[in-house]
Order: structure tokens, then C-alpha cells, then sequence
């Protein structure tokens, strides 16, 4: 279990452009919870991711996985728990390693990063398999570097390794904004497959309406560093593109936007 | 036959140099770490394989892989200033290179007190028994004594090419590697890419110090200016090397380091001969390096088209 207790965050504290976005940001996600975020820009999605993983420190508060204060925990720490895809294809791999590189390296997490070899020669079926339910054909690239894949393989490849191994929590922040509607579609139903099959908890940050309606068991509005909408189970079911989208104007309108 | 010797002593230069080349290569290219402190720890390798050999009597090559440890602790010195203290590349690298002027100089001074040399710091081959004057080669005869020095040293750079190789295909390795392209990454895989970084310039700069002391090996004395110049001589060599000879088909790239440090050395040797009073012999080494660099831009662009992507931690 995550909890965000009593957050609150200042940009630039003391000088004229000073920025409070959370004052006293209260947020829970249970064990088995896919929750969807949507919001409009500056609305504080993607610093309350940051804010999960330590990218970003808080001004005030506590950062709690399963009752534990993890405020003190450096941002790589916190990775041994969960994983994280990005906006950006290409901040999830490495772009002059190959494919089977990459994969070994994700697979060891956890482990030493010894003088042993590197690639993992024996479990190379293992992971031709796992590229093969991608459905991608990439697994006859294994020896091609991710360098020169397509933005939508290399986001298939970066959540393929951020699941890898055990972890608490997948944070998957805008990962489908940066690919045409198509390789969207089938990166997001890719997610939600491997969601389902671990059985994972996780944090989806989105600007897709429709996903974070079709998708996840939770679905949360945040508005100028507030949650204004919270639904689950079947009032989650029952929502509708469209309910959503009038809140969202509303709050636009209210905004002069 | 003036021709036929520089080309010889470019070659047993550029073999020495190749040995820095492949060191500069794990900080400059693995990490995209422009590391200046190379130009303070290639003579600290010098002084202490000197120091090894003279002071405590240690053969030439255990002495010139001891010279390592001296390189890779100044190296980690500049890796904590970076990543410890937040200082840029090129300043923890300035503070290292002007501190370890000072060093190598206290150093020699340790040298000095021995008696064994002068008030001007500099000694004779029969003190400095090199690992190019062994009994293999007086076997051959002193007239290959040139050819000899060649096939230890091009022994030697491979060894190392082998080992760095095969250390890049390590976890570890890796690790480096994904440190250099893509930092996230590391830290995505929970690890501190700090820790990496250090130990990736310390390393880097333990093989700078083991060139430096094959160096002193090589023309039997210590220079206290052999440092200067160094990082733009291995930038050179590792640029020359990625951008022409890594195009070949099973040219790796540290194969093309080497190739690269040897075809640099060879061109300043030929400069020699064309400037031979040796006004010029800098500016034309600066011009040669500048036509590098405009070559590489027009043919790859390996050192500007390597321009880190923005990473996906926007704030919102």
C-alpha cells in the first residue's frame, strides 16, 4: 500500500516566483489498485509521481509504502520497489545496447552488477519469448540495438524490463503520449495485459480520456494540486468519456483557459 | 632513412599512447566523461613506476601495473568531486590535473633525496632498467633492439585491449555503458549512477597511469612534462579511432582506439620533420586536431551527434 500523507510541495520557496502545489495532498492506493490520473497540465500529476519516486523531495509530509517512511530514501532506492515507464521512449533503455543486453540488464535487478558476464546466454529463449508475446516481431532482434527501433518498440522493450523483475508498484507516467493513436493502443493494451497477468499495483498518468475510463480499477481528476474526483469499482465501471470531459472544461473555464 | 626512423618511433610512441587512448576511451566515450585530469595522472603513473622501480627495487612490470593504483585514486578523487560535490566534468578534472602538478613534483623530490639523480631531475637507461631491455631482446641482437621494444609493447596493448573488452562485457561493464548512455536507466534499475561514474573515471585514469609509466619505460627517464597535452592527444587518438576505423567491418572499438593513437602519433612525427626547428610543431598539432574534428563532423558527427535526449521527468 502507497500513501501520500499530508504532502505538500513549494517550487522556488522564498523568491518571486515561489509555487505552493500541494498544501496538505492526502492519496492512498491499495495492494491490486490500476489507477488512472488525468488532469490538466500544471495539475500536479506528474510532480506527484516524482514525489513517489524521490525525483522531486517534499517540503512536508511523508511518502508511506506499507506504513514505512520512505522519505529518506534515495530515488534509486525507491526503484527496487517499482518500476517506472516514461514519457519519453527513449528514457526507459539503453540506446547502444542490444535488445538481449538490455534485457539482461533489467533482469538482473536485484542483484550484484558483478564481474560476471554480462548477457544472460541461457535465458535468451526465455526473453525471445516474452518479446514474442509483445507481438511486435521483435523477437528476431535480439542482437539489434534499441537505438534503432521505433519509438513503439522501444516503449514495448521499456515496459517489458520495468516488469521484469518483482516489484510493488509500476508507475507509468504519460507512457503512451509520445506514440502515434495506433502503437498507443496497442502499448496501453499491452500494459493493461501485463497489469492483469502480475497482478500489479499500479500508478497510469495520462492525457487520454478514453484509457483512463477503459482502463484500471480507479480512476483520479487532480485539479491545482487537489483530487477532485475519486471513483472506484462499479461507479468507475459506469463512467463515461463524456462525464469526464465536462468536468474538464468546466475546470478549464473556471481557469480562463 | 630520417623518414624510416620517425616512422619507427612514431609507431613505439604511438603503441605507448594507445595504452592512454583505450583509458580516455572508458571515460570519454563508455562514460561522456571529458576527463582532464589525464594530463596530471599520466605523469603520477611515470613518477611512481619510477619510484617503484628505483626506491623500492620492484621489476619493470609488476612496477608499471602497481602505477595503476596510483592512477586510479586520483581518478576516483576527481569521480567524488563530480558526483560527491556536484562539480562540473571539466573543473573536477582542472582541480585534480593542477593539484596532481604538485604531486608528481613532491614525488620527485622523494626521487632526489635518494641521490640517485641531481638537482635537474633525470636519469640514464642503466638506472632505469626497462622492461624493453630484458634478455629477450639482447637474444636478438641491440640492432632489433626498436623491433623488440614494438612486440612487448603491442603484447602489452593488447593485453589491455583484451581485458577492458572483456570487462566491458561484464555486469559491471554494463552497467558503465548504460551510465554513459542513459543514467535513468541505472537508477531505474535501482542503483546509485554515482558510484558507477567514479569507479568508471577511476579505472579510466588507472590505464592513463599505466601508459604513463610505460612511457618513462620506454625513453628510460621521467618527465615531469610529459603530462601536458595528453588529453588532447588521447581525445585525438579515441576520435580518429571511432570516427574512421570503427567503420570497418570487425574493427571494434577499442581495436580503433588503438589504431587511432598509433595513426595520431605517426602524423606528430611526421610534423617534426617538416618543422624542424619546432615553432610551429603545436599550432600544426592543433590544426591536424581541428581537421579531425571537421572530418569527423562531416563524416559522422560521432562526437555532436551524440547529444543526450531530454528525459521524460518533466515538472509539471
Amino acid at each position: 500500500m502507497l500513501e501520500l500523507r499530508n504532502i505538500s510541495k513549494i517550487y522556488n520557496p522564498g523568491t518571486v516566483t515561489e509555487l505552493c502545489l500541494f498544501e496538505n495532498f492526502n492519496f492512498t492506493v491499495s495492494d491490486g489498485e490500476f489507477v488512472s490520473v488525468v488532469g490538466s497540465n500544471g495539475s500536479g500529476k506528474t510532480s506527484m509521481l516524482n514525489i513517489i519516486c524521490g525525483s522531486v523531495p517534499v517540503s512536508g509530509g511523508e511518502v508511506l509504502i506499507d506504513g514505512k517512511n520512505i522519505n529518506g530514501l534515495r530515488e534509486y532506492r525507491r526503484y527496487r520497489l517499482m518500476g517506472r515507464v516514461y514519457q519519453n521512449p527513449a528514457a526507459g533503455t539503453c540506446p547502444d545496447m542490444t535488445i538481449l543486453e538490455n534485457m539482461s540488464l533489467a533482469d538482473n535487478k536485484g542483484k550484484r552488477y558483478g564481474l560476471s558476464f554480462g548477457v544472460n546466454f541461457a535465458r535468451r529463449q526465455r526473453y525471445r519469448e516474452q518479446l514474442n508475446e509483445l507481438g511486435l516481431g521483435l523477437e528476431d532482434m535480439l542482437d539489434v540495438k534499441l537505438g534503432a527501433l521505433s519509438g513503439g518498440q522501444r516503449q514495448a522493450v521499456s515496459l517489458l524490463m520495468a516488469t521484469m523483475t518483482p516489484i510493488d508498484f509500476l508507475i507509468l507516467d504519460e507512457h503512451t503520449a509520445a506514440l502515434d493513436p495506433h502503437t498507443a493502443e496497442t502499448i496501453m493494451e499491452l500494459t493493461n495485459r501485463i497489469i492483469n497477468e502480475k497482478r500489479l499495483t499500479a500508478i497510469m498518468v495520462t492525457h487520454n480520456l478514453r484509457y483512463a475510463v477503459e482502463y484500471g480499477t480507479r480512476l483520479v481528476m487532480m485539479d491545482k494540486g487537489r483530487i477532485i474526483l475519486d471513483k472506484t469499482g462499479k461507479d468507475k465501471q459506469e463512467t463515461r468519456v463524456d462525464d469526464i470531459l465536462d468536468i474538464f472544461n468546466r475546470i478549464s473555464i473556471e481557469c480562463g483557459n | 632513412m630520417l623518414f624510416f626512423a620517425t616512422t619507427i618511433d612514431g609507431l613505439q610512441m604511438g603503441l605507448c599512447f594507445a595504452v592512454l587512448a583505450l583509458g580516455v576511451y572508458i571515460s570519454y566515450s563508455i562514460l561522456d566523461f571529458p576527463d582532464l585530469s589525464v594530463d596530471g595522472t599520466f605523469p603520477l603513473g611515470g613518477v611512481c613506476c619510477t619510484i617503484f622501480m628505483l626506491r623500492l627495487g620492484i621489476p619493470a612490470l609488476p612496477a608499471i601495473l602497481l602505477s595503476f593504483f596510483a592512477g586510479l585514486a586520483a581518478g576516483a578523487v576527481t569521480g567524488v568531486l563530480h558526483v560527491k560535490f556536484n562539480i562540473s566534468k571539466l573543473l573536477s578534472g582542472i582541480i585534480v590535473m593542477t593539484a596532481l602538478l604538485s604531486v608528481t613534483l613532491a614525488l620527485t623530490k622523494l626521487l632526489t633525496r635518494t641521490g640517485l639523480t641531481t638537482t635537474i631531475f633525470s636519469f640514464r637507461s642503466e638506472n632505469l632498467e626497462g622492461i624493453f631491455s630484458g634478455s629477450i631482446s639482447r637474444l636478438l641482437g641491440d640492432g632489433n633492439r626498436d623491433y623488440m621494444i614494438l612486440i612487448i609493447e603491442l603484447i602489452f596493448v593488447v593485453a589491455v585491449k583484451l581485458i577492458i573488452d572483456l570487462f566491458l562485457k561484464t555486469k559491471l561493464g554494463y552497467m558503465l555503458k548504460a551510465t554513459g548512455n542513459n543514467e535513468m536507466l541505472v537508477i531505474s534499475l535501482g542503483r546509485d549512477s554515482g558510484t558507477y561514474k567514479i569507479l568508471g573515471i577511476a579505472v579510466a585514469n588507472g590505464f592513463v597511469a599505466m601508459s604513463g609509466a610505460l612511457y618513462a619505460n620506454l625513453y628510460s627517464q621521467y618527465d615531469n612534462s610529459s603530462g601536458s597535452g595528453k588529453v588532447v592527444m588521447a581525445l585525438a587518438s579515441v576520435i580518429i579511432g571511432i570516427a574512421v576505423f570503427s567503420k570497418i567491418k570487425f574493427i571494434g572499438n577499442t581495436t580503433a582506439v588503438i589504431f587511432g593513437a598509433v595513426v595520431y602519433s605517426l602524423c606528430l612525427n611526421y610534423l617534426v620533420l617538416v618543422d624542424t626547428n619546432g615553432i610551429y610543431l603545436k599550432l600544426l598539432n592543433a590544426v591536424l586536431f581541428a581537421l579531425i574534428l571537421i572530418f569527423n563532423e562531416k563524416t559522422s558527427g560521432f562526437i555532436t551527434g551524440r547529444k543526450k535526449e531530454k528525459r521524460g521527468s518533466a515538472a509539471c
